[in-house]
């Protein structure tokens, strides 16, 4: 039982992580087509990884709705959203249901979708001027760093803060653009840099206790 | 006096939602007109090098963003795709975000409309289907594309496409630009462009524009379009004005207003401190 549980996915890990790693930097017509199978199945995995993630979802808010667990109201718009999106959807078969070339699909992503998700990132814009007003204050030199350079880009970033800027800093003899520039190029790539490295050391890191065994959480508790 | 101004410093938050909605509404009312003349140097970058390109090259177009970023990114997708088309270049629209699928119908429907009527579909342009799985799919046009996109959108094959003619991988592309609100660029310059020296370029949110300075130093991105303001740069280049520079006197009106706030709420809390 051992060797089904835990040997034989092990080694399938092994196998696997170590062809495609090794297809990666080796660009030979065996790892191409090693690559292709690979891709192909990945792609088909993924599908499924929908139909999955479809199925948690519906089986998350049927708990909720069962438990009459608070806001469960709302766990019922998770299927009528559902079912208003793709009976419509399989019921015309994908051709156009509402005038000359309009689906039932594209009408709800045009006139439903669309609209709610502009309004939902739209409204980030009134919290974050809220939050300027409410929270951002100067109590440390870290901060008046920090307000310092969010001035400058914030104010360089469009027509009227650079017109605001030859009208009142010209006297500076910097143009607001170059001083972002600089501020882009050299503090904030290093610290970009900085993250970028951490992140990719502690991806290789994680890959490998993956391949070779050593991290086996993907395999659940048994 | 004191009780005033730290009544002003608890101000009720709606009429802060109120001040920004009459500013961004006010210039779509009545647009301002503001010069939008310091050009982006990457958004120039991606220009030039679209304008160097021979004719008939391949722009491999990847549209990754769905509605919630429309407003920034929209703007960009339909001032490339002019500008591609209008060069005589080839144009493949492709998307790895199943939200973006309405987007590109959007751009579909515009091209022989107003966007470039004289183009062809399958002759000058041609837009594939989505597919699932980002890295397997970037892989994959590393190799061979018709693996993985051997049908358009229509179900059409794409082998027999004169759009298609002498492409097998992106190595036969002359340039891809990814316009997204998520991390796929950064994937695609991991799995496509670097690994296959594709030259590659990229449209973000202006949130996200600062963290691409790295490749764009190591060359590793050939330009970037950043924001709104990316668009309205892109727009200007090609004379022609759409979406985003629309926005742009919103978008300063509301810029200002951040800063005006942050500062009237810190000189407050100064006064205050030393009253």
């Amino acid at each position: 039982m051992i060797l089904i549980k835990k040997h034989i996915p092990l080694f399938i890990c092994f196998l696997v992580g170590v062809l495609t790693l090794g297809s990666y930097y080796v660009p030979n017509v065996h790892s191409e087509n090693y690559l292709e199978l690979m891709n192909k199945w990945e792609n088909i995995v993924a599908g499924f990884a929908f139909l999955l993630g479809l199925m948690s979802l519906f089986t998350s808010h049927f708990h909720k709705i069962s438990r009459k667990a608070p806001g469960w109201g709302y766990s019922l718009f998770v299927y009528v959203g559902f079912l208003l999106v793709v009976v419509p959807a399989v019921v015309s078969g994908g051709k156009p249901m509402i005038g000359p070339d309009m689906t039932s699909l594209g009408w709800i992503y045009r006139f439903v979708f669309t609209s709610l998700s502009g309004t939902m990132f739209a409204v980030l814009a009134f919290y974050i001027v809220s939050t300027a007003y409410r929270a951002f204050r100067i109590k440390s030199p870290q901060a008046f760093v920090l307000f310092a350079a969010a001035f400058i880009v914030i104010l360089g970033r469009v027509p009227l803060g650079q017109m605001m800027w030859d009208g009142l800093l010209s006297w500076t003899g910097y143009q607001v653009t170059d001083v972002i520039e600089w501020l882009m190029s050299v503090p904030v790539v290093a610290g970009r840099r900085g993250i970028m490295i951490g992140i990719a050391i502690g991806g290789i890191v994680t890959a490998l206790k993956i391949i070779f065994g050593i991290e086996r959480q993907y395999m659940g508790k048994d | 006096m004191k009780n005033a101004l730290e009544k002003f410093l608890k101000i009720d938050r709606r009429l802060i939602f109120l001040a920004l909605t009459v500013l961004l509404f006010a210039p779509i009312v009545k647009p301002l007109g503001l010069p939008n003349k310091n050009l982006g140097k990457d958004v120039v970058n991606i220009y030039n090098y679209i304008e160097n390109m021979p004719e008939r090259s391949f722009v491999m177009l990847s549209l990754d963003y769905d509605p919630a970023t429309r407003p920034e990114l929209h703007p960009q997708a339909v001032a490339v795709v002019k500008h591609a088309l209008r060069r005589n270049l080839r144009v493949g629209i492709f998307t790895l975000n199943a939200g973006a699928t309405g987007m590109i119908e959007d751009i579909a429907a515009r091209i022989p409309k107003d966007i470039a009527p004289d183009k062809v579909y399958g002759r000058d342009y041609v837009i594939m289907p989505f597919q699932p799985h980002p890295v397997a799919v970037m892989t994959q046009m590393g190799i061979n594309i018709y693996e993985i996109y051997d049908k358009d959108r229509n179900g059409n094959p794409t082998r027999d496409m004169e759009v298609m003619k002498g492409i097998k991988s992106v190595k036969d592309m002359g340039l891809g630009i990814c316009i997204t609100g998520t991390a796929m660029l950064d994937y695609y310059v991991a799995y496509l462009a670097d690994k296959n020296k594709f030259p590659m370029a990229g449209g973000v949110t202006a949130v996200s524009q600062p963290g691409y300075g790295p490749y764009l130093q190591t060359g590793q991105l050939k330009g970037l379009i950043g924001g709104m303001k990316g668009a309205a740069d892109y727009e200007s280049l090609i004379n022609d004005v759409e979406k985003g520079t629309s926005g742009i006197d919103a978008l300063s009106l509301a810029h200002v207003l951040v800063i005006v706030l942050i500062l009237t709420s810190n000189i407050i809390m100064l006064v205050l401190k030393y009253l």
